[in-house]
C-alpha cells in the first residue's frame, strides 16, 4: 500500500533521513523503532504530506504521494495540541471538514466517536476545561474521524496513562480489523511485539533493520540455548564444541547457563550431555528479544 | 481552495463568537466618542488658567487701568505701585504679588526696556496676553496721537474669510472644503493604520498560537500551509470588516441620535440671545453642509476600501510569517519593530506633509511606495488624486502583496514546524531559499 523508495531528507547539511526504503502492506501494522533523534518523526511527517522529501519518493497505492491523498491519511504527531478556546465539537468538526468530510457526515462521526469513547457529555465544553486524558482521547478521535485508510501515529502511547494506553491499543487493533493500515513509532518494545506485523529500526537517519518480527528475531538466533539445572554448581567442563555465554541463577535459585554451539545439529548432543552429567530440568532455545536486538543495533551502529 | 474557506470560516466564527469581540463592537463607538469628547473637554478646560494673578504695575503713563481686568480669558489684578525695585522684588519673592510689570513708556515704539518679572506662576499664555495687550494699547495710543480715533479704526476692520472655491469636473465652482477634506483624509489614514496593527497582529497571534499549542502539525497534515495562512488572513480581514461596518452603523446611529438631541436644544434658544453675527454662522453651517455634499464620496470610498484591504493584506502576510517563526511572545517585538516602521513613517508623512501639500512631491512619492501607500493615499484621497496615480499605486501595492504572500508562505511553511531557538533574519532568508 505504501512504498518508500530511497528517501532522503536534509536539514541544512545534516542528513536526517538517509536512503530509507520501506514497504507497508495493506491492513498491516508497521512499527517504526529508533532512539530519539533517529529521524522517525521526519519520516512520518513526509508520509503524512506535512513535508516533502528532498530525494526519493513515496508511493501510495503505486501513485506518488500528493496532497490529493490527504483525505485517506490520518496523522497524530508526537506533540499533541488542540485549540484551547474551542469547544470539543467545533474542534472535531473543523478537523473533519479540513479532511474533506461533509458537515453532516462529520457530525455523525463526531457523535459516534464521542459516544464510543464515553466523552459525549463533554461535547460542548471548551478544551481548556478538559482533563489531559480527555484531551488525548479527543486528539485521537480527531485523527481517525475521517476514517483514514492509512494511519500514522507518532508515539501513540506516550503521555497516556496505562488505562488510556490500553484503550489506544484496543482501538489500533480494532482499526486494523476494519482494514486500516497503521504505522506507528514507539520505543516501547512490548507494544511492538504485541501489535506489529512488521517493523523497521532507524538509527542516525539510516534504516538498520526491517522485516516481520518473527523473521527478525529468528535471524538473530545464534545457536544459543538456555539450560536449567537442579544443582547450583556450575558444570566444571562443557563439551569442547560448546561455549559458555552466560551464567545466572533463576528466581528459584536454579542454575541457568546459556550455551552456544557451533553446529545446530549438536543440539541433541547438548541435551544428552546436560541430562546425563548434570540434572537438567529445562532446555530452551534462546532467541533474542526485540529489546535486545534494538539495543544491540543502536549500540553497534 | 475549499480548505481556505474552511479555515476562513473557522477563524471568522470563533472570533465573532468571542465575548471580547462583541463587547468591543458595541462599546467601541461609545468609547471612541467618549474618548474624543473627553480629550476635547480636557483640552479646552485645561488650557485656561483660572487663577487670578496679582500684578504690580509701574508705569509713567496710565495705559493700563489698575484693578481687575480680563485679557483673553486670563484674569489679572493690576496694582499700581511706586515702591522701589528692591522692595517690589521682595514682595514678589514672598508671594504678596505674582509679578511686576515695569513699563518704560517714555519711548512709545519699543518695549525693549520694559520688563515683566514673576515668581514663576505666570503661564506662557498669561505672559503673551499681557504683552499683546500692552502692544495693542500702545498702537492705539500712537494712532490717536496721529488723530485717528477708535471708531475710525473699527470701521477699517475687515470681517469674514475668503471663500475658497475650486473648479470641479463639470466646470462649476465648488467650495474646496480643505478643512473637511483634511479631516476625512486623516480619519481614513488613522483607521487604516490602526486596522493594520490591530488585525495584523491578530493574524500573527493566531499563527503563533497554533504553533505554540502544537496544533499546527495536525492542521498542515490536512491543509497546505499556504491555504492555512490565506484562510487566516482573509478570515481575520472579514472579522475586521464586520467590526468596522458595525462601528460605522453604530456611529451613524449615535450621531443622528445626538444631532436630533441637539436640534431640540437649538430651538429652545430664545431669539433675543442670538448673536449679531448669527447670520454668518448659519451661512457657515450651510456652507459646511454643501461642502460635505460636494465631496466625491464614491471615489473616496472606493479608494479607501482598496487601500484599506491592500494595506492590511500586505502587512498581515508579513505578520503571519513572523508569527509562524517565533516561539514566544517576547521574541515578537524584535521582528515587529522593523516591519512596522514603514507604516509608522507613512502615518507621520500623512499627518505632516500631506496636509500642507496633498499633491506635493513627497506625498506623491510615499503614496507610490507600497509599504506607506495605504496610509498616505488615504489622506490624499479626499483631495482628488488622478486616476492614473491611483491605478499605478494600487497595482504596485497588489504586486507587492502577491510577492510578499509568496515569500511569507515559504517562511510560514518552515517556520511553523521549527521549534527551539529564536529565529534570526538569516533563518528567514534561508527558509525562503529552502522551499
Amino acid at each position: 500500500m505504501i512504498r518508500v523508495e530511497h528517501l532522503y531528507k536534509y536539514f541544512d547539511e545534516f542528513c536526517v533521513n538517509d536512503d530509507i526504503s520501506l514497504e507497508i502492506k495493506e491492513g498491516s501494522i508497521f512499527g517504526l523503532l529508533g532512539p530519539n533523534g533517529a529521524g522517525k518523526t521526519t519520516l512520518m511527517r513526509m508520509l503524512s504530506t506535512v513535508t516533502t522529501p528532498d530525494r526519493g519518493q513515496i508511493l501510495f497505492h503505486n501513485e506518488p504521494l500528493t496532497s490529493k491523498h490527504i483525505p485517506f491519511i490520518g496523522y497524530m504527531p508526537e506533540e499533541r495540541g488542540l485549540y484551547r478556546k474551542m469547544s470539543v465539537v467545533d474542534q472535531l468538526l473543523y478537523f473533519a471538514e479540513l479532511k474533506g468530510l461533509k458537515r453532516s457526515q462529520a457530525k455523525e462521526q463526531v457523535k459516534f466517536w464521542l459516544k464510543r469513547l464515553d466523552i459525549i457529555d463533554w461535547a460542548d465544553k471548551k478544551m481548556e476545561e478538559l482533563s489531559k486524558g480527555m484531551a488525548q482521547k479527543i486528539q485521537f478521535i480527531s485523527t481517525i474521524l475521517h476514517q483514514p485508510k492509512f494511519l500514522i501515529l507518532d508515539e501513540p502511547f506516550s503521555g497516556f496513562d496505562p488505562v488510556n494506553a490500553d484503550m489506544v491499543k484496543d482501538l489500533i487493533i480494532e482499526l486494523k480489523k476494519g482494514g486500516t493500515t497503521i504505522l506507528f513509532s514507539t520505543h516501547r518494545m512490548d507494544n511492538v511485539e504485541e501489535l506489529c506485523d512488521r517493523l523497521a529500526i532507524i538509527h542516525k537517519g539510516k534504516k538498520v533493520l526491517d522485516g516481520a518480527i518473527n523473521e527478525v528475531r529468528r535471524s538473530y538466533f545464534n545457536n544459543q540455548y538456555d539450560i536449567h539445572f537442579q544443582s547450583k554448581e556450575i558444570p566444571a567442563q562443557l563439551p569442547h564444541w560448546a561455549t559458555l555465554e552466560n551464567t545466572q541463577f533463576s528466581e528459584f535459585e536454579h542454575l541457568k547457563i546459556r550455551v552456544q554451539v557451533i553446529d545446530p545439529n549438536q543440539v541433541q548432543e547438548l541435551i544428552k550431555w546436560a541430562q546425563e552429567t548434570h540434572q537438567m530440568i529445562g532446555f530452551q532455545e534462546y532467541v533474542p528479544s526485540m529489546h535486545q536486538i534494538f539495543v544491540d543495533q543502536v549500540k553497534t551502529a | 481552495m475549499k480548505n481556505i474557506l474552511v479555515v476562513l470560516k473557522k477563524e471568522y466564527l470563533t472570533r465573532i463568537k468571542n465575548k471580547s469581540f462583541i463587547i468591543m463592537t458595541f462599546l467601541g463607538p461609545v468609547l471612541m466618542v467618549a474618548f474624543y469628547a473627553g480629550a476635547i473637554y480636557f483640552a479646552t478646560q485645561g488650557a485656561e488658567d483660572n487663577r487670578t494673578q496679582t500684578i504690580y504695575l509701574s508705569t509713567q503713563k496710565d495705559w493700563i487701568r489698575p484693578g481687575e481686568s480680563t485679557i483673553n480669558h486670563n484674569k489679572f489684578i493690576f496694582i499700581k505701585t511706586n515702591q522701589n525695585r528692591d522692595s517690589i522684588l521682595a514682595s514678589i519673592q514672598n508671594n504678596t504679588a505674582d509679578a511686576w510689570l515695569n513699563i518704560n513708556d517714555l519711548d512709545l515704539q519699543s518695549l525693549d526696556s520694559s520688563e515683566l518679572i514673576s515668581n514663576g506662576s505666570l503661564s506662557l499664555t498669561q505672559n503673551s496676553a499681557i504683552e499683546g495687550f500692552i502692544k495693542d494699547e500702545i498702537r492705539q495710543k500712537i494712532l490717536q496721537n496721529q488723530g485717528i480715533n477708535k471708531s475710525t479704526l473699527d470701521s477699517a476692520e475687515v470681517i469674514g474669510g475668503i471663500n475658497s472655491l475650486e473648479i470641479g469636473d463639470s466646470g462649476n465652482t465648488e467650495s474646496s472644503a480643505t478643512g473637511i477634506k483634511s479631516g476625512i483624509g486623516f480619519a481614513m489614514a488613522l483607521i487604516i493604520y490602526m486596522f493594520i496593527f490591530i488585525y495584523g497582529s491578530m493574524v500573527m497571534r493566531s499563527a503563533m498560537e497554533e504553533k505554540t499549542n502544537r496544533i499546527v502539525e495536525v492542521i498542515v497534515s490536512s491543509v497546505k500551509p499556504f491555504e492555512l495562512m490565506m484562510g487566516k488572513i482573509l478570515g481575520v480581514a472579514l472579522v475586521g470588516l464586520s467590526q468596522f461596518f458595525a462601528w460605522i452603523i453604530l456611529t451613524l446611529a449615535l450621531i443622528s441620535g445626538a444631532s436630533a438631541f441637539l436640534k431640540i436644544g437649538n430651538t429652545t434658544i430664545p431669539q433675543g440671545l442670538e448673536t449679531p453675527n448669527g447670520l454668518t454662522n448659519s451661512n457657515k453651517g450651510l456652507e459646511l453642509i454643501s461642502q460635505l455634499h460636494s465631496l466625491p464620496y464614491w471615489e473616496i470610498g472606493i479608494v479607501f476600501l482598496l487601500f484599506f484591504l491592500g494595506g492590511y493584506l500586505l502587512y498581515s502576510s508579513i505578520f503571519a510569517a513572523i508569527g509562524s517563526a517565533v516561539n514566544q511572545d517576547t521574541d515578537v517585538q524584535q521582528f515587529m519593530m522593523p516591519v512596522s516602521l514603514p507604516l509608522v513613517f507613512g502615518f507621520i508623512i500623512a499627518q505632516s506633509v500631506v496636509f500642507q501639500a496633498p499633491h506635493g512631491k513627497l506625498a506623491k512619492i510615499f503614496s507610490m511606495i507600497p509599504l506607506t501607500s495605504p496610509v498616505v493615499m488615504a489622506v490624499r484621497a479626499p483631495f482628488g488624486v488622478p486616476l492614473s496615480e491611483i491605478v499605478a499605486s494600487f497595482t504596485l501595492l497588489a504586486l507587492t502583496f502577491i510577492l510578499m504572500v509568496w515569500l511569507s508562505a515559504k517562511i510560514y511553511r518552515i517556520g511553523i514546524l521549527s521549534y527551539g531557538k529564536k529565529p534570526t533574519w538569516k533563518d528567514f532568508v534561508k527558509w525562503i531559499r529552502q522551499s
